[in-house]
C-alpha cells in the first residue's frame, strides 16, 4: 500500500516526518505534531524546513501548514501553529504586539539573519545618476527617475499601503523631490521590478534582503549617512539622513509551547541561520529549480557539526 | 406633466447652482472641502471593541463549531486523495455525460488530464474536496431561509438586505472576525465561501417557490394533500429547475471565494499556488495554475446547469431497474475496474512525471519580450489615457492642463471657451433631446473642470440623492442620502470618492466597449462563438492572476488597476447586450424590415431600445463586477476605500476593515437599486415585462 502511506503524508497539507529517535530519554514529550509555519517566500520555507528536519531527528513529529502572513499570528496565539522561523518585525500589524504582550506568543529571540531594508535600484541607473549610490545624488537626478504621472518629480515605489508609510514619511521628512507610490502587494513591486529590468527603465524601490531578488537580478543599494546606533526614521534632515531602521528577524512559538516540548523548546532557542547559508539555498531553489528537500538534506549534511551543538545541549 | 417636468428642471439649475456656490466658499469653509476630523464618529473603535468581547465571551462556541466543520473536510479530502487519478477522472467523465452527453465528457475529460500534465492534480483535489463541503452548507442554508422567506413576509423583508450586504462586503473586510471566531484553519474557507455562496440559493427558492402555478396548488389540495405533503411533494417539484439553478449559482459563487479565502492559508489547495505564484510574479506559474480553477469551474457549471434542464425531462422515466440506474452501475463497475487496474500499472495511480510539462517558462518569456519590445506603445497608451481621462476625471482640468500635460496652460480664454461650448451644447441638446441631457452636460462641465475629488462632499450628496429621488421616488433618494452620509461621518469620504473615481471610469470604459462586442456577437456568429469562452475565462479564473501582467505592462498605479477592472467588468456588458440584441421580438424586426428600416436604422432605433431594460441590468451587473473586482485591484496599489480594507485586515483592525467593505456595499447598493429603478422605468415606457 505504498500509495496510501504517500496520499496520508500528503494529508492536509501535512508532510508528516517520522524517524526513528536519535535519542532515548523522554524526548518526546508528546507525540502530537508540531505545527511549523510555512508562508509564501522560500527564504522562510528553508528555515522552517531545516528547523523540522532537526526537530524530526530529536523524534518530534512535525507538520508544515502554509499560512498567511497576519492569520498566522492568530492561528499561533491560538495554539493550532506551534512554530514560525521569521517573524519581520516591521510589518506585523496590531495584532501580533497583543499577542506577545499577553503571552499567546513568546519570541525566541532573533533567527540570526541580518536582514536590510532600504531603496534599491538596477546598476544600469548609475549612468543616468552619476552620484548613486549615495541618497544625496537623488535631489538632482529626480527626472532620472521620472514617469508620466510624477514628472518632474521621481517616482519612488514603497512598501503597500497596508506596510505603513515609512518610505513616504522619509521623501517627505528629508524634502526629496520624489513622488512616492505605494506598491500594492509583494507580487506587484517584483512584476514592475522584473519589467523595469527587461526594458532597461528607470525604477527606485523600496525592498528588504534577505530576498530571492536579489539572486535573480543585480541591485544596488542606496547609501545613506552612518550613524551611531539605531537609526531613527520620524527625525531626518536633508544633510543627515540616516534612512531605515533596520529590522530583526525572531523566531517565535505558540505560548504553550515550552509546556509541552520543554527539549524542543530548548533547540529551537538555540537554532540560528545566517544570510549566507539562506541565499545559498534560495538561489539553488529559486534559479536553479531544485527541490527544497534536497537542498535542506544537503545542508544538514554539510553542518552536522552545527546542529549537533544545539540539539546535544537541548537534550541534556 | 409639463407643469412637474419644468419644477424638475428648475430644481436641477438650482443644485447647480448651489455646486458652484459652494465650490466657491469651500475655500473659505474648509469643512465642506474635508468633513472635519474632529465630527468623525469613532465607529470602527467601538465595533473593534464589540468584537474582542464577543470573542472573549463566546469564543468557546465557535472553536467548537470549528472542530465539528474541521472533519468532514478532511474526510472528502482522505477519500479523494486515496483514489488512483485513474478512478477520479473516470467518475468525473461518467457525471459529465449523465448530466448533459459526450462534449461535456470529452471536455471533462481534457480538463481533468490538463490539471494532471501541469502537476496540480492534489491541489486542484482540496480545491474540490472544500467545494464539495462548503455547498452542501449553502444550499442547506439557502433552501431554508428561501422558505423562510417565502413563508413569511416579515422575514423576507429582514432576509432582502442580508442578502446584498453579504454579496457586496468585500471578502476581506470579514476574513478577520471569522478568523478571530473560528481559529485559524481550513474552516474560515469554509465559512467565508458559505456566507459568499448562500445568498443566490436564497433568492432562487424564493422565485422557484412563489413560480408555482395556483392551478398546481389547488389540484393538490383537491388531492387531499396535508400542509407537509403539499410543501414536499408539490412545491418543491414544482419549483425544482429553479432550486438547481439556485444549486449552480452557489457552487460558482462558492468555487471563487474558496480561492479569494485561501489567502488566510492552511489549505494547500489551488488557490494557495495562484497567490504564491503571484506573490513572486510569475506570469506563466499563475495564469496556468489560475486556468486550472477557470476549468473546474467550468465543467461544474456545465455538470449542474446540465442537472438543471434535464430535470424537465422526468416524464420520460424507464421502469426498467438496469435501465433506470445505468449511470450508477457504469460508474460503480468502471470504477472497480480502474482502482484493480490502478494496482497492476503504477502510471494509472499516480500521474507518471515525464508526462509532466509546463510551459510557464514560455509564457513568461513571451511577456517579457512584449515589455521590452513594445514599450514606447505601452508607455503612450498610458501617458494619453492618463492626462486626458483619468487627471481630469480626479482632479479635473483645472489641475490637469499645463504645458507638460496638454502642451498649454490654462488661461483665461481657454476657461471662457470651455464655459460658453459647454453651455452652448446643454441648450442645443435640451432643446434638440431633452432638457435631462442638458443638464447632464452641464454637470459633466462641472465635474470634468474641477475633478471629483474637487467637489465639496454636500454638492455630490446633494446630487447623488437628488438624482436617486428623480429615478426611484423618494424612499430611494432618503436610502441615497443616509448611506452617504454614513460614508462621510464615517470619516472616509475622501477614499470613497478615490474608489468611485476608478471604478467609475473602468465601469463606463467596460460598458461602451462590452456593449459593442455585445452587438457585433448578437450579428455574427463566429464573434459570438470566440467571445464565448473568453468570457467564460476571465469570469472564473481567480481575479488575482489578471494583475501581473498588467503591471509588468503599466506598472504599479491606477491605470493598471483601471484595466484590470476593465478585464474583469466587460464580460457581463458583452453577455447583456448580447442578449438583450438576440432577444429582440422577431416579429418587430421583420415588422421594421417591411418599413424598409435601413440597417443601421433598424439597429439604433428598434433593436437597441428595445434592449434597452436588459442592456441595463448589464450595466448594473458591470458595476457590481466592476466594485467586486476594486478589492482586487488594491494589490497594484489604489489608495480608495478598497486598501482601507487591505489596511484593516493587515493590522487586525476589525472595526477600520468592515466600515470600509460596508461602505463599498452601501455604494454598490445604491448604484443597483438606481440602475434597476431606470430600468423598470424603461420598461414600462416601453411596455414591456420586467426583465
Amino acid at each position: 500500500m505504498l500509495k496510501i502511506s504517500k496520499l496520508f503524508g500528503i494529508l492536509a497539507t501535512t508532510f508528516i516526518m517520522s524517524s526513528q529517535s536519535l535519542f532515548a530519554g523522554n524526548v518526546p514529550e508528546s507525540n502530537d505534531a508540531i505545527k511549523l509555519v510555512m508562508n509564501d517566500w522560500t527564504g522562510q520555507h528553508v528555515s522552517t524546513k531545516i528547523a523540522g528536519a532537526l526537530l524530526s531527528k530529536m523524534g518530534y513529529n512535525v507538520e508544515y501548514v502554509s499560512a498567511g502572513a497576519v492569520p498566522q499570528h492568530a492561528g499561533l496565539a491560538q495554539g493550532n501553529l506551534h512554530f514560525q522561523a521569521e517573524v519581520w518585525t516591521n510589518n506585523i500589524g496590531d495584532l501580533y504586539p497583543k499577542f506577545v504582550e499577553n503571552g499567546d506568543i513568546v519570541v525566541l529571540g532573533q533567527l540570526g539573519l541580518e536582514p536590510r531594508e532600504g531603496w534599491v535600484y538596477p546598476p544600469y541607473m548609475a549612468d543616468k545618476c552619476p552620484g548613486l549610490p549615495s541618497y544625496q545624488a537623488l535631489y538632482d537626478c529626480a527626472q532620472a527617475f521620472a514617469s508620466a504621472s510624477s514628472f518632474p518629480n521621481g517616482r519612488l515605489i514603497t512598501y503597500p499601503a497596508d506596510w505603513g508609510t515609512r518610505s513616504k514619511d522619509i521623501v517627505a521628512g528629508i524634502e526629496l523631490p520624489f513622488e512616492a507610490v505605494a506598491g500594492g502587494s509583494e507580487g506587484a513591486m517584483i512584476a514592475e521590478l522584473k519589467s523595469a529590468y527587461a526594458a532597461g527603465d528607470p525604477i527606485l524601490m523600496m525592498m528588504w534582503q534577505p530576498h530571492w531578488i536579489f539572486a535573480d537580478l543585480d541591485l544596488n543599494w542606496v547609501e545613506w549617512n552612518p550613524v551611531d546606533g539605531e537609526c531613527v526614521e520620524e527625525s531626518q534632515a536633508k544633510d543627515t539622513a540616516c534612512g531605515f531602521q533596520q529590522a530583526s528577524v525572531d523566531k517565535v512559538v505558540w505560548g504553550g509551547f515550552e509546556g509541552k516540548w520543554p527539549a524542543a523548546h530548548k533547540m529551537l532557542s538555540t537554532y540560528s541561520m545566517t544570510n549566507a547559508d539562506q541565499n545559498a539555498a534560495i538561489l539553488e531553489i529559486d534559479n536553479k529549480g531544485r527541490d527544497i528537500d534536497d537542498v535542506v538534506s544537503e545542508w544538514l549534511a554539510n553542518n552536522e557539526s552545527t546542529w549537533k551543538g544545539w540539539i546535544d545541549a537541548a537534550m541534556k | 406633466m409639463p407643469v412637474q417636468k419644468e419644477q424638475n428642471t428648475l430644481i436641477w439649475l438650482g443644485i447647480i447652482a448651489i455646486t458652484l456656490l459652494f465650490i466657491y466658499l469651500q475655500d473659505q469653509w474648509k469643512w465642506m472641502a474635508q468633513y472635519p476630523k474632529d465630527m468623525v464618529i469613532p465607529l470602527a473603535d467601538w465595533l473593534s471593541f464589540g468584537m474582542d468581547w464577543v470573542i472573549q465571551t463566546t469564543g468557546w462556541f465557535f472553536i467548537g463549531i470549528s472542530w465539528i466543520l474541521e472533519w468532514p473536510i478532511k474526510g472528502v479530502r482522505w477519500c479523494l486523495q486515496i483514489l488512483p487519478w485513474s478512478v477520479s477522472v473516470f467518475l468525473f467523465v461518467v457525471v459529465a455525460y449523465a448530466s448533459s452527453g459526450l462534449r461535456l465528457a470529452i471536455f471533462t475529460a481534457l480538463a481533468c488530464c490538463y490539471m494532471l500534465m501541469i502537476g496540480y492534480w492534489v491541489e486542484s483535489l482540496n480545491t474540490l474536496s472544500l467545494v464539495a463541503i462548503s455547498v452542501p452548507l449553502a444550499i442547506l442554508c439557502g433552501f431554508g431561509f428561501g422558505v423562510w422567506g417565502y413563508f413569511s413576509k416579515r422575514a423576507e423583508r429582514v432576509i432582502m438586505p442580508m442578502l446584498d450586504i453579504f454579496q457586496t462586503v468585500p471578502t476581506f473586510a470579514y476574513l478577520l472576525p471569522i478568523l478571530m471566531l473560528f481559529g485559524f484553519g481550513t474552516v474560515v474557507g469554509l465559512i467565508a465561501s458559505v456566507l459568499y455562496s448562500f445568498p443566490p440559493m436564497v433568492r432562487n427558492t424564493i422565485v422557484g417557490l412563489r413560480a408555482v402555478s395556483s392551478e398546481v396548488i389547488e389540484s393538490g389540495l383537491m388531492a387531499g394533500a396535508t400542509p407537509s405533503q403539499l410543501f414536499w411533494q408539490v412545491r418543491v417539484p414544482s419549483a425544482w429547475r429553479q432550486l438547481l439553478l439556485g444549486v449552480n449559482q452557489a457552487t460558482m459563487a462558492s468555487l471563487s471565494m474558496v480561492i479569494i479565502a485561501s489567502i488566510i492559508g492552511g489549505t494547500a489547495d489551488i488557490g494557495w499556488e495562484v497567490l504564491t505564484a503571484i506573490r513572486k510574479a510569475q506570469f506563466g506559474e499563475s495564469l496556468l495554475a489560475g486556468l486550472v480553477i477557470a476549468l473546474m469551474a467550468m465543467v461544474i457549471d456545465r455538470i449542474t446547469a446540465g442537472l438543471a434542464n434535464r430535470s424537465d425531462a422526468y416524464v420520460l422515466k424507464e421502469t426498467n431497474f438496469v435501465a433506470r440506474r445505468r449511470y450508477w452501475i457504469i460508474a460503480f463497475l468502471g470504477a472497480v475496474a480502474f482502482f484493480g487496474l490502478a494496482h497492476g500499472i503504477d502510471g494509472l495511480n499516480t500521474w507518471p512525471s515525464y508526462f509532466e510539462w509546463n510551459p510557464a517558462g514560455i509564457l513568461n518569456d513571451a511577456l517579457t519580450y512584449v515589455v521590452v519590445n513594445y514599450r514606447s506603445e505601452i508607455e503612450s497608451i498610458k501617458t494619453f489615457a492618463f492626462f486626458f481621462v483619468m487627471l481630469p476625471t480626479k482632479i479635473g482640468l483645472k489641475g490637469t492642463v499645463s504645458p507638460f500635460t496638454w502642451g498649454f496652460s490654462l488661461t483665461m480664454v481657454h476657461k471662457i471657451a470651455y464655459v460658453v461650448l459647454m453651455l452652448g451644447l446643454a441648450f442645443y441638446l435640451s432643446r434638440r433631446w431633452s432638457v435631462n441631457a442638458g443638464i447632464f452636460v452641464l454637470l459633466f462641465a462641472i465635474f470634468y473642470y474641477f475633478g471629483l475629488t474637487g467637489l465639496p462632499w454636500p454638492t455630490l450628496l446633494l446630487i447623488y440623492s437628488y438624482g436617486a429621488y428623480q429615478v426611484g421616488g423618494v424612499r430611494l433618494g432618503f436610502g441615497t442620502l443616509l448611506g452617504l452620509g454614513f460614508i462621510v461621518i464615517t470619516g472616509i469620504w475622501s477614499e470613497a470618492i478615490l474608489s468611485v473615481y476608478v471604478c467609475g471610469i473602468a465601469v463606463l470604459i467596460s460598458f461602451a466597449l462590452g456593449s459593442a462586442i455585445g452587438i457585433w456577437a448578437a450579428h455574427n456568429e463566429t464573434v459570438s462563438a470566440v467571445v464565448r469562452p473568453i468570457n467564460d475565462t476571465l469570469q472564473t479564473m481567480p481575479l488575482f492572476v489578471i494583475l501581473i501582467p498588467f503591471v509588468m505592462l503599466f506598472k504599479i498605479g491606477d491605470f493598471t488597476a483601471l484595466l484590470a477592472i476593465i478585464a474583469y467588468a466587460i464580460v457581463p456588458a458583452i453577455r447583456y447586450s448580447e442578449h438583450g440584441l438576440r432577444n429582440v421580438p422577431a416579429t418587430v424586426v421583420e415588422a421594421a424590415q417591411m418599413m424598409g428600416s435601413t440597417r443601421s436604422q433598424l439597429l439604433w432605433q428598434v433593436k437597441i431600445p428595445l434592449s434597452l431594460p436588459i442592456m441595463m441590468l448589464g450595466l448594473n451587473q458591470t458595476i457590481m463586477y466592476g466594485i467586486a473586482m476594486l478589492v482586487i485591484a488594491a494589490l497594484v496599489g489604489t489608495n480608495g476605500l478598497e486598501q482601507v480594507v487591505y489596511i484593516g485586515l493587515s493590522d487586525g483592525n476589525f472595526g477600520v476593515g468592515i466600515i470600509a467593505g460596508v461602505s463599498m456595499a452601501i455604494i454598490a447598493i445604491i448604484i443597483d437599486r438606481v440602475t434597476r429603478a431606470i430600468s423598470a422605468k424603461r420598461s414600462l415606457e416601453l411596455g414591456l415585462a420586467a426583465p
